[in-house]
């Protein structure tokens, strides 16, 4: 979903900066084991160069096509730039440590304003430019005026939030000055997002680059073409020299070509990789058991991470006069939900069941686990309370209306008919309404819905300031009516008090604050811990996931 | 004659405009607002910029005009071949066409062809065929090609074909292969809408009395069938070839989006759902265009087929797929 744009208030010093990352990479180091951390395949065989690997995604962007590395929310192309551009720092998907890549080190200012990088020698992009202090400087400049072109909407204004710009210390050398301390500012530097572009790019219009028009990086491939909704091509280029550690290959790609196509059906995704068509499948929501059963049973491969960030997660319609703006419904609906049925009938008997408004990997998750317990008998009086009664045909009314929640399905969706078939039992009705990709372009902003979602991934809790907080959420609309004026001071007061500390304490504090009142006041409502899964055909070997989770694929060779 | 091509002729383009006008109006009615369409396909949402900035927006994007306005540029651009920009896509809507049309009329043009065979062999055996069970079978036979949802066809051949036997992609554009499951998705409902034409058009002419004749005459029964039947019988057919094109197009629409092809018909279904205007309307002009020009065809070379029309001046309309005598 679109969403969210810059980034956590700052912190104001140095320590609180180093205290915030480490904390983060505890959490990361903690997790990244269990859920597989890099995954692929783990044979010892020796990586065969050529061919053409053919990944299919599930539908793209249907409202904002782009390939345009700073202003693409799309998870399924940040994958895709990944592999075409590279940025100054790479981020350990196993310990979420910050590793040197296009930038071989770093400094930061004891004030954390001033990121002081010094850049590989001999880097090029695609088309022979040097990469050098200069082009960063130009890049921090495009980037500020994409932001400036947007109003302020570009996804990647997200992830330098008090940046200001770059100066050329020498060649090799480049200071970034923000005008805040921002303690995620290190790892954004790793991110898709901020990768190193040709600065060229920054003449031409945002919607222009979002083609693909002028976008080139110094990666392992070359963007070839993007033809929106259709396919991306990206094919190897030669004299690659400069992958960070984190990759076994520090050469030239193995793979000849890789084609991304977009593929609608899941049965066809599915059976084009069981049938030998494609070689990975790659869908947004995490695969059913039966389909897993499909790929597994002949013989290939499903591989999975966990997405750090805001968990799948729904927000009520609050505005006065729906039925969820009554606070006892919401908690009703917490009670009402049975998140265990819920991953257990969606997506397998070993998923993972949400715990909390963040997924499990994120850095400082506190679980809520006991608070969003299945308990229907509670909800029942909770709703009697509200003044709902059960009327003949099951369905609670009050003052002659029934409860019916008004649900959109969209693309995003997944078993809106188990979630209303739960909400019956305790005689909610939730009216499932299916909507066109120009429907979900504009739903939010008109409030046409009780009960809608979004998420946002990132290692990095401040993220869900750019849905809960009006003045930086990227829709007003939706941070407006998931809470009340009070609840969101309460908030952004939270927010404030975690990033804006030298004391590491206090920022697991007020996280951990944050996370209960979310559920207390009924603002967010998770519903299932969200996973990314690949169908990967047992030709291919070498698979990877970066630290968010997107598809790496300097190790990938196919037998 | 030259009354009767002048007169086709401003029919078609009076169906032209008249595809283009109903569309815009129907296009218009749809729910969404444009300018925020076109917002979040710049990256942009449109409650965060403010009204003077959403304003000149509009200005920018020619939104600000009356209805009839934007109505009156949309159709003086596309008498010119000039659709606009799309919406979502950050594109000229004629680049979009341009890339894809290629594959569709490949597409539907092998599907007619096949389907003019397959429905022509169908309505030849079916009325040739003597043992009355396999008569009925093969008689009966278009109805139910006719009455399969595609959808449901394209998914069968999609499991069987590919996923079980490997035989054919499943999707893309890649190759005479790709084209194969597509086109006989499409095959099936056209060739069985041409055979119930032709079975009918058979039945009856030989029933005509020049049959008798060239029976009595000592012709053999496959020489009547193949030379007389045949010429007389395929002409009523003529009538519904642009049928059997438009139907093609349309099914692009199904087929191209299922088989994941590139074309102007999964380009249409998703204008039609991100509310994309300019290119739902070229794409319905393009479509409505061909559609016409082959109807057009037809109609001229009607009176060279049949020199009845030509004598009546134009003024008949092309003839009915059955054509009764008393006598029979």
């Amino acid at each position: 979903m679109s969403m969210l744009r810059r980034l956590g208030r700052p912190a104001p010093h140095r320590k609180a900066v180093a205290a915030i990352a480490l904390a983060g990479l505890a959490v990361l180091a903690g997790c990244g084991g269990s859920s597989g951390g890099s995954g692929g395949s783990t044979d010892d065989a020796t990586p065969k160069a050529g061919g053409e690997l053919k990944v299919s995604f599930f539908p793209d962007n249907a409202n904002f096509s782009c390939i345009d590395p700073f202003q693409v929310y799309w998870i399924e192309h940040r994958t895709i730039v990944r592999n075409f551009a590279d940025s100054l720092t790479d981020q350990d998907p196993d310990t979420g440590e910050i590793v040197p890549w296009l930038a071989s080190k770093w400094e930061i200012s004891p004030d954390g304003l001033n990121y002081t990088f010094t850049l590989r020698d001999g880097v090029t992009f695609s088309n022979g430019n040097k990469v050098d202090a200069q082009v960063v400087a130009d890049d921090v400049k495009g980037w500020l005026a994409t932001v400036a072109a947007t109003n302020g909407t570009a996804y990647g204004a997200s992830y330098i939030q008090g940046l200001t710009g770059a100066t050329v210390v020498d060649p090799l050398t480049v200071k970034l000055t923000l005008s805040q301390p921002n303690a995620s500012f290190l790892q954004a530097t790793s991110t898709t997002n901020l990768a190193i572009t040709d600065p060229a790019e920054y003449q031409l219009l945002p919607a222009d680059r979002c083609t693909g028009k002028g976008v080139i990086g110094s990666g392992q491939f070359v963007l070839d073409h993007y033809t929106a909704k259709v396919e991306t091509v990206i094919t190897k280029r030669t004299g690659y020299a400069w992958a960070s550690k984190l990759v076994k290959n520090q050469g030239d790609a193995y793979l000849e070509k890789v084609t991304f196509t977009y593929v609608a059906e899941d049965s066809v995704r599915i059976g084009n990789l069981t049938s030998g068509a494609i070689d990975v499948s790659w869908p947004r929501n995490p695969i059913t058991p039966q389909d897993e059963k499909l790929i597994e049973a002949s013989g290939q491969t499903v591989e999975k991470r966990a997405l750090p960030g805001v968990s799948y997660t729904q927000f009520a319609n609050t505005t006065e006069g729906r039925p969820l703006s009554d606070p006892q419904v919401r908690q009703a609906l917490y009670k009402a939900v049975d998140l265990k049925t819920y991953a257990k009938t969606v997506f397998g008997d070993d998923y993972p069941v949400v715990a909390g408004p963040f997924d499990s990997t994120t850095p400082f998750y506190s679980a809520q686990a006991s608070k969003l317990a299945y308990d229907p008998d509670g909800a029942k009086k909770l709703l009697d309370a509200a003044g709902w009664k059960v009327g003949s045909d099951g369905f609670r009314a009050k003052d002659g209306k029934q409860l019916v929640l008004d649900y959109p399905v969209t693309q995003f969706s997944a078993g809106p008919e188990l979630l209303q078939a739960q909400l019956k039992v305790v005689g909610i009705n939730l009216a499932l309404r299916t909507l066109t990709p120009a429907q979900t372009a504009t739903y939010v902003k008109d409030g046409d819905y009780d009960l809608t979602q979004t998420y946002f991934t990132r290692a990095d809790p401040g993220a869900l300031q750019f849905i809960l907080n009006p003045d930086v959420a990227n829709s007003k609309a939706l941070a407006n009516r998931s809470a009340t004026p009070a609840v969101t001071e309460q908030i952004k007061a939270l927010f404030k008090k975690a990033i804006q500390t030298t004391d590491a304490a206090q920022t697991k504090q007020a996280y951990a604050d944050l996370q209960a009142l979310l559920i207390d006041q009924g603002v967010t409502f998770p519903l299932f811990e969200r996973v990314q899964e690949a169908g990967v055909s047992k030709d291919v070997h070498g698979f990877a996931f970066t630290s968010e989770s997107f598809l790496r694929l300097n190790d990938v060779w196919k037998s | 004659m030259t009354r009767y091509i002048l007169g086709r002729v401003l029919q078609a383009l009076g169906v032209l405009w008249a595809a283009f006008t109903l569309t815009f109006a129907i296009l218009y009615l749809l729910p969404s607002d444009p300018m925020e369409l076109q917002l979040a396909a710049a990256g942009l949402q449109a409650d965060g910029i403010s009204p003077q900035q959403l304003a000149d927006l509009k200005h920018q994007y020619g939104l600000d005009q009356s209805i009839w306005g934007q109505y009156w540029t949309r159709l003086s651009g596309a008498v010119h071949g000039d659709f606009g920009m799309s919406l979502t896509q950050n594109l000229p809507v004629r680049d979009l066409i341009q890339a894809r049309i290629g594959q569709t009329l490949l597409l539907t043009g092998c599907a007619c062809t096949v389907s003019m065979v397959l429905g022509l062999a169908l309505a030849y055996l079916a009325t040739f065929v003597r043992w009355n069970p396999l008569r009925l079978f093969l008689t009966r036979l278009p109805a139910l090609g006719a009455s399969f949802p595609q959808f449901f066809i394209a998914l069968m051949l999609i499991q069987f074909l590919s996923f079980k036997l490997g035989l054919f992609p499943a999707m893309g554009n890649t190759g005479w292969k790709s084209l194969v499951m597509p086109v006989a998705t499409i095959s099936v409902l056209t060739s069985s809408v041409l055979a119930q034409v032709l079975i009918k058009s058979f039945d009856d002419t030989l029933r005509q009395p020049y049959i008798v004749t060239a029976r009595a005459k000592g012709l053999s029964r496959s020489a009547v069938h193949l030379k007389h039947a045949l010429r007389n019988a395929a002409l009523p057919a003529m009538t519904i070839l642009g049928l059997v094109i438009g139907l093609s197009v349309t099914s692009s629409i199904i087929v191209e989006t299922i088989y994941t092809r590139v074309g102007i018909g999964r380009l249409a279904q998703e204008a039609v759902l991100s509310q994309d205007v300019p290119v739902v309307l070229a794409v319905v002009t393009i479509a409505a265009a061909i559609f016409v020009t082959v109807n057009l065809i037809v109609d001229l070379l009607y009176p060279l087929l049949d020199p009845r029309i030509a004598r009546n001046r134009g003024r008949v309309r092309v003839p009915a797929a059955q054509i009764e005598v008393s006598a029979a």
